[in-house]
């Protein structure tokens, strides 16, 4: 079970905020090129993995999972080094507070993000959420020195301390999403072994946490005839409506919705039922959240499924995983791809 | 370039409404590029035509504005905001339709607080003596820009609707002093900025260029107790980072920074939370277009007193000069 977490935690390992996915991208390729037949990087740093079925004109599947993650951008500089941050992507502030943080300039430097010591708060200030134009990076350095290193606009992200919680469990920054790409990678492995007839691409896509940018791209680029997308829904957590959360280690969330194809979806779940793949069943009735949102309308519509992972505390630095919630995702999309398209 | 501006400034132009810009920059650009056509929706776009790479230049020629909506029995007109208005910088100013027709922007004096204030409770006075009078002049549906004059104290201008002809003038100012290029150039005046990036999304779609960049304002954070924001008048044309609509292409803002410092200019980045832009429009066209910006530092954005420095619209036309002459 543990070799999908390895693939996790190394991926896990890099950065890419949204609109700065270059370096991940570069990794991703040497990945899917060790899997998969032919690997491009489209001009927006999606990454694009083509594993060939045995069908001549057999439709095209489009398997996608955005590489990018939440993080900050450098908004200004004081005269004393302290650094204000802007968000790329949804973030609460309240998780920010005395939080370590990688300002990714000319070189990575390491900063804090300051709190104020509860001896110095207001009555009303403990009543109230912290605003994230209130917090600051401290790096230590003065300004004059920071400035050598460190510009407007560059990217900034949570530092993460990675670690196997017990039973299977994973807990790190950017789980959301990549562990959908590693279920895109399990999938591939998992083909290996199976007879498919579709063309399958793997596309691991740029700037999902902004405005689904890359599943834009790509999908008008390639015009799949089906779309497979891989994305974190919410894993179960004390206090949380149960309808919108999912336990973790229960299997993928199979999504229900107005913009997911009905008959795919019905041949996803029946996939899952024949191999006697554990799952669940996500209903969205609007957006999804997900790159599923782009595909589903790109040029003349392209008929989309959504398989979800349930990950616990989302956008945060300590965003957890199940182990065999990837595992049989992998197995789950796989199958189908060989047996129901 | 003030001259320039300030005939570009004092025509009107509000969103949906751009035919008299459109006509004027025509007229100016007419015999200094190889093809200008309008396209269906009203963008006007100038061909420089080449062998090299398709890159698009795009300024937005529309301004925010008001519409009459209603006019009472006593010849008051009520109104409502063509792009982001501000019922404050309305206050109190003059608005002028597109036939010349002005009138007084005020409000009912009965409401109590000023922080109550909404356009729905502003009306204009065009000295109408009743409805029938006010029509004869002003029907709804019409729309009007705010009047502020242009001028020049030292380096800024000061002016209504610099946002965006001061785009508007760098980009003409560079299709006149066309760079020797392989590339094919476009440069695109777009329709219906303010309503939502409309004309950048056609004319793009047309084009498919391989790169574009827009000139357009952005705020500045160098007023007194303004928010924080590290763009300064005077300090040099801002490439873009990101704004609400766009992560800068990276490989776009890089042409920016290093053409800037190869001239020698200052330059300064943006990083914008608020508001969208054409680029952003532009990016996700068709297969994608990378793209970015460089932007004018402007105080009082959206106000009559918009501001800018004159250096800064200098520096910018310099910088694109060089960019769209890149080898790519």
């Amino acid at each position: 079970m543990l070799g999908c977490l390895d693939t996790l935690k190394e991926l896990t390992q890099y950065t890419a905020v949204s609109g700065r996915e270059y370096e991940f991208a570069a990794v991703l390729k040497d990945k899917f090129s060790e899997i998969c037949d032919s690997v491009e990087i489209d001009k927006f740093y999606n990454v694009i993995a083509l594993k060939k079925g045995m069908g001549i004109n057999g439709p095209r599947i489009m398997v996608l999972a955005h590489l990018d993650e939440i993080g900050f951008l450098v908004k200004s500089i004081d005269k004393n080094g302290f650094i204000k941050f802007t968000n790329v992507g949804g973030i609460d502030a309240r998780i920010l507070l005395s939080h370590e943080v990688i300002i990714h300039g000319k070189k990575d430097i390491t900063g804090v993000i300051g709190a104020k010591p509860p001896h110095m708060l207001e009555a009303d200030e403990k009543k109230k959420a912290v605003k994230i134009d209130e917090l600051y990076i401290d790096t230590g350095m003065d300004a004059k020195e920071l400035k050598k290193y460190v510009s407007i606009g560059d990217a900034i992200t949570l530092k993460s301390h990675p670690f196997f919680l017990k039973d299977n469990k994973y807990s790190s920054k950017s789980v959301d999403n990549r562990c959908g790409v590693t279920v895109l990678i399990e999938t591939a492995n998992e083909l290996k072994k199976l007879k498919h007839k579709p063309d399958v691409y793997f596309v691991a896509t740029v700037q999902e946490e902004l405005n689904l940018a890359g599943a834009r791209i790509t999908s008008f680029n390639i015009e799949p005839d089906i779309a497979i997308v891989v994305d974190a829904c919410h894993g179960d957590v004390p206090g949380a409506p149960k309808e919108v959360v999912f336990p973790l280690g229960k299997g993928p969330a199979i999504g229900i919705g107005p913009i997911l194809n009905r008959e795919l979806t019905e041949r996803m779940l029946d996939t899952a039922k024949e191999n006697n793949i554990p799952h669940q069943v996500d209903v969205e009735p609007g957006s999804t959240g997900t790159d599923a949102w782009a595909t589903q309308v790109s040029k003349y519509g392209i008929p989309t499924v959504l398989v979800s992972i349930p990950v616990r505390y989302m956008h945060t630095s300590i965003e957890t995983v199940h182990a065999n919630d990837i595992k049989y995702a992998g197995k789950l999309i796989s199958r189908f791809i060989a047996e129901r398209v | 370039m003030f001259d320039l501006v300030k005939k570009l400034t004092g025509i009107f132009g509000v969103s949906g409404n751009e035919e008299e810009i459109r006509e004027v920059i025509k007229s100016e650009i007419t015999g200094y590029v190889d093809d200008i056509y309008v396209d269906p929706i009203g963008n006007l776009i100038a061909v420089k035509k080449g062998t090299g790479k398709k890159i698009m230049l795009a300024a937005h020629m529309d301004e925010i504005g008001i519409m009459a909506t209603f006019i009472d029995d006593d010849g008051f007109i009520r109104f409502s905001n063509v792009g982001w208005v501000s019922q404050y910088y309305a206050l109190g100013q003059r608005v002028k339709f597109k036939n010349g027709a002005v009138g007084a922007v005020f409000y009912e004096e009965k409401l109590d607080e000023m922080k109550n204030l909404k356009l729905s409770k502003m009306y204009i006075d065009i000295g109408a003596k009743n409805r029938e009078d006010a029509e004869k002049k002003v029907r709804i549906g019409d729309t009007a820009c705010f009047v502020g004059d242009t001028v020049q104290e030292g380096d800024m201008i000061i002016s209504k609707a610099l946002d965006d002809r001061s785009g508007c003038a760098v980009l003409i100012k560079v299709l006149k002093e066309m760079p020797e290029t392989e590339n094919e150039l476009y440069f695109v005046f777009t329709v219906q900025e303010e309503l939502g990036l409309r004309g950048a999304k056609t004319s793009a779609y047309r084009i498919m260029p391989d790169m574009a960049i827009a000139v357009d304002v952005t705020d500045t954070g160098d007023t007194p107790e303004c928010e924080l924001m590290e763009v300064k008048c005077g300090g040099g044309p801002a490439i873009k980072i990101k704004d609400r609509s766009i992560m800068a292409h990276p490989d776009v803002k890089r042409l920016l920074e290093e053409s800037a410092r190869e001239l020698g200019i200052p330059y300064q980045y943006e990083v914008l939370e608020k508001g969208g832009s054409d680029p952003g429009a532009i990016h996700l066209t068709g297969g994608g277009v990378p793209s970015g910006a460089i932007s004018i530092p402007c105080r009082y954005i959206h106000s009559p007193v918009e501001t800018v420095n004159i250096n800064d619209l200098e520096n910018a036309a310099k910088l694109l000069k060089k960019c769209i002459a890149a080898k790519m």
